[in-house]
């Protein structure tokens, strides 16, 4: 199947990637391109350094779902805020509620338990995606989450399914088997992943692509390699320092292109480093080279 | 304490690991003998200090032609948290019961802040030692690269919290059973009762297992913590700051040299790493193919961001400038140079 059409009936495309590539520039990029599309687009960000909102333009999200443009919003979300809001939902009696939350083994817990906070951010993005959102926003088509740079982009996707195993009884329990269940359709979920090509970007990228296929029987829909310097013609290069530097950063550039397609024959997006300012010209721009180039991947 | 202590902070993806080798390449060629801490060399900077030759020993020393030793270590949470409970355990039973739990599989690998804790656990026993004359400390990626400075913080109020003391209550008899608790209070009885609707019974277990297997080793934990956050404190252990070129950067930047100072660390040079040259006489950008003009571009990018910075810094802290190279240096020689170029900078 074309890659835009598969793109287009995903409900849930999780971005990861090594810190300092370019993620969150590709995660608004995929979300303007989505919604030039037609469809309905609700990114989420959980980096507490907010900047998915200066790239799109608008006002900081403070954890309110805020509309960019046309079928394109933006959320930024805390994950502790969301264990909270669980406990409040389901112990509803208000003095129960503060004692738990205000207690620290609860603050512990949801602090070091491993996979809670992951599952909580999948959790809202699948109530989402399911309808249940506030009036702003009822039902987006897709969440696209801008996952944290932690070097374990895998460690994220498996995070569910770790607390489905731990935890086998109870609500949490119950939500992180629905969460894990919806993670592995691959019909309503996919990853992309986003790279530089530079020796260290693809050496993650490479161990992502091996760990997502070993872990999760899964690959991901896209790389997109970006921040490319442009193609060098054969010519001498003379003395010229700029020029000269401009090669030499080329030539790591096609090396490492070739060690990425020895460990990936899927679909590969080659995205120029591109002399726009950050902000929505820049993610406009990212966005109509992603297209083209998976309309032709 | 008694070795200076260099630390070396930043986002994701600046270079940490390239400059914290630098540094400690550049220091080991004048005479003193260094030891560089590490979590996640690439290939061939691995290469380059051997530290992959044997994962069993800790320090590792690089065969370098120098007045001084350069000894390289590579930092691995779970192997670090193994090693402590091996030195803890008050009996081989005890140190079983741990490194078997299910919960201790999926927590010494992914609880919050354990590998920033154990980095710190690692440089403190480095630092008592005496052996070397520089340790240098590359820092892990994490969400927030001031995290790590946190982790004895969270670890001192996690072990003092009511959490420990619930968390090793006899919650459970001989048998494995879950005995009444009326002794907790109306407190635990309802938190403790929420945890049972929310998790179940089988994790409790698992986790009040944990806890308790733990114990012995809580004392000396508390201690080692506040003796860790002292040195963090000290002034003899100094801060390096790396930072992306960009004037996106520049918030970022100001944003954890603030943090850093106002938690009472000592914050040295701030470095600003892979910046693009200035380009001389150069053309606007014609189009996207024309490398020349992207260089340019990039090149006065790069410049305001850096001026910028310096503005707002106002001389409160060194501001350091390494420009892109053609390559990032993999071999000790080009290392000791990058180094001795970030010294020489310092001196001016």
């Amino acid at each position: 199947m074309n890659l835009l059409r598969r793109l287009e009936q995903l409900e849930l495309v999780v971005v990861t990637g090594k810190g300092g590539v370019g993620k969150s520039v590709v995660t608004a990029a995929l979300g303007r391109m989505l919604a030039t599309r037609g469809r309905k687009v609700l990114l989420f960000e959980v980096d507490p350094r907010e900047n998915l909102h200066q790239l799109l333009g608008t006002e900081p999200s403070g954890g309110e779902i805020i509309k960019a443009s046309p079928g394109l919003f933006l959320q930024h979300i805390e994950p502790r805020e969301l264990i909270d809001d669980l406990v409040r939902e389901k112990l509803k009696i208000n003095m129960l509620v503060n004692r738990v939350l205000a207690s620290p083994v609860h603050r512990h817990f949801t602090e070091g338990a491993p996979g809670l906070k992951e599952s909580a951010v999948f959790g809202r993005a699948l109530r989402m995606v399911e309808g249940h959102g506030p009036a702003t926003l009822r039902r987006p088509d897709v969440v696209i989450l801008d996952a944290p740079a932690t070097g374990h982009g895998v460690s994220w996707l498996a995070a569910p399914q770790l607390v489905a195993d731990v935890v086998r009884s109870g609500p949490i329990g119950h939500m992180a088997e629905l969460i894990s269940t919806f993670l592995a359709d691959q019909e309503r979920c996919g990853v992309v992943l986003v790279t530089t090509a530079e020796e260290m970007p693809v050496e993650e990228t490479t161990e992502l692509i091996s760990s997502l296929r070993g872990r999760l029987d899964r690959h991901p829909e896209a790389v997109i390699a970006n921040a490319l310097y442009p193609a060098v013609d054969d010519g001498d290069p003379g003395d010229d320092p700029a020029e000269r530097l401009w090669r030499d950063r080329r030539t790591i550039n096609v090396t490492q292109l070739e060690r990425l397609d020895a460990v990936w024959a899927g679909p590969l997006a080659e995205i120029p480093l591109l002399p726009i300012d950050p902000g929505p010209a820049l993610v406009g721009a990212v966005a109509r080279q992603i297209e083209a180039q998976l309309r032709s991947a | 304490m008694k070795t200076p202590l260099t630390i070396v902070v930043g986002s994701g993806g600046v270079g940490k690991t390239t400059l914290a080798a630098a540094m400690a390449a550049d220091e080991a060629g004048r005479g003193r003998d260094t030891l560089v801490m590490t979590f996640d060399p690439s290939l061939r900077l691995k290469d380059a200090l051997g530290v992959d030759a044997d994962p069993e020993s800790n320090d590792i020393q690089v065969p370098y032609d120098a007045d001084g030793e350069l000894w390289a270590s590579l930092l691995d949470a779970r192997r670090t948290f193994d090693t402590l409970i091996d030195r803890y355990a008050p009996n081989d039973a005890a140190r079983e019961r741990i490194l078997t739990n299910r919960f201790y599989d999926h927590l010494s690998g992914s609880l919050a802040g354990v590998l920033e804790y154990m980095a710190s656990e690692r440089l403190f026993e480095v630092a008592a030692y005496g052996k070397y004359d520089r340790v240098i400390l590359d820092t892990p990626p994490t969400r927030q690269a001031l995290d790590f400075l946190g982790a004895p913080e969270r670890i001192v109020a996690f072990l003092e919290s009511g959490a420990l003391r619930i968390a090793l209550k006899p919650w459970f008899d001989a048998d494995g059973s879950f005995k009444a608790t009326a002794k907790l209070g109306i407190l635990g009885r309802n938190v403790e009762s929420f945890f049972d609707r929310m998790v179940g019974m089988e994790l409790l277990r698992d986790m009040a297992e944990f806890f308790q297997a733990f114990a012995p080793l809580y004392d000396g934990f508390v201690e080692r913590a506040l003796e860790v956050q002292e040195m963090l404190r000290s002034p003899e252990t100094l801060f390096t700051l790396v930072s992306g070129p960009g004037e996106q950067r520049v918030a970022d930047t100001l944003f954890f040299a603030r943090k850093l100072t106002e938690a009472g660390h000592h914050l040295g040079p701030v470095v600003v790493n892979r910046v693009h040259p200035e380009v001389a006489d150069a053309p606007e950008v014609s189009n996207l193919s024309d490398g020349r003009g992207l260089l340019a571009w990039l090149g006065r990018k790069d410049h305001e961001g850096v001026a910028q910075l310096r503005e707002l810094l106002g001389g409160s802290h060194p501001l350091l400038v390494v420009p892109l190279r053609p390559d990032e240096p993999t071999d000790l020689a080009s290392l000791a140079e990058l180094g001795a170029m970030l010294r020489e900078q310092l001196a001016q």
